[in-house]
């Protein structure tokens, strides 16, 4: 069915608030029950990551504070919605977001360092032309000067009167 | 905090293709808040000097982060 080759499992990478109604203590079990939903579903954790109580941009559910933590995992697309749709349902988790994290290929690294190239490339005209411009400015500059002294001498040698 | 996001008239380099970013993320914070202003708006690229390739990036950063509550939608 599909088009393209079945690459590898793709990555992602969770983040949710767990309200703060709950004591550092209890926040434990909470995370360990967030942990089993994604290996339940054939997930594999790679990385976790404690913000900690960290004070909410505005309140969500009349919560002014939330614990924040970061969970890396990679699962079988397929079960993406699975996993969201427990979220959702799971009283705890006062928001959450899942953003599938882009691995990095070599072509892409490549396309990068060409980017990169180029970008020097053009930095280092531009300068060029910038000193040009300046110097050009400059020389107007010293002909305005000159004109200057011309009409003063002029004014002061002939009698315009 | 208003002086701090209007950004200089020689400032009109990408800050993104200076520093080589390809990827902005969304829980880095303290980078994007440069990039809205004191209403919490995104700030249009003439003001930032951002390129449109990473400006699109950027919004969705913001957007992403608003949701998440690290960002507020609007000024208290």
């Amino acid at each position: 069915m599909s088009k393209t080759k079945k690459s590898e499992a793709p990555q992602y990478e969770l983040l949710y608030i767990v309200s703060n109604t709950y004591t550092a203590e209890e926040l434990k079990p909470i995370m360990d029950k967030v942990n089993k939903i994604i290996t339940d579903n054939g997930g594999q954790i790679l990385r976790t990551e404690e913000w900690g109580n960290k004070k909410l941009a505005y309140p969500i559910k009349h919560q002014n504070y939330g614990y924040y933590n970061l969970v890396e995992f990679t699962t079988p697309g397929e079960k993406m919605q699975k996993i969201s749709h427990v979220f959702r349902i799971t009283s705890e988790i006062l928001r959450y977001q899942i953003v599938v994290k882009e691995i990095k290929k070599e072509a892409a690294n490549n396309k990068e360092k060409e980017r990169a190239r180029e970008r020097a490339v053009r930095a280092k005209e531009d300068e060029k032309k910038k000193n040009e411009l300046e110097k050009e400015k400059t020389k107007t500059r010293v002909n305005m000067l000159e004109l200057d002294e011309k009409l003063d001498k002029i004014l002061e040698t002939d009698d315009l009167l | 905090m208003s002086n701090q996001n209007q950004m200089t008239t020689k400032d009109k380099e990408c800050h993104f293709c200076v520093n080589n970013v390809s990827d902005i993320d969304y829980k880095d914070i303290n980078t994007i808040r440069k990039f809205i202003n004191i209403y919490k708006k995104i700030l249009p690229r003439h003001r930032t000097g951002t390129c449109s390739w990473h400006q699109r990036k950027l919004a969705t950063a913001i957007k992403r982060a608003r949701v998440m509550a690290l960002l507020p939608f609007v000024k208290k």
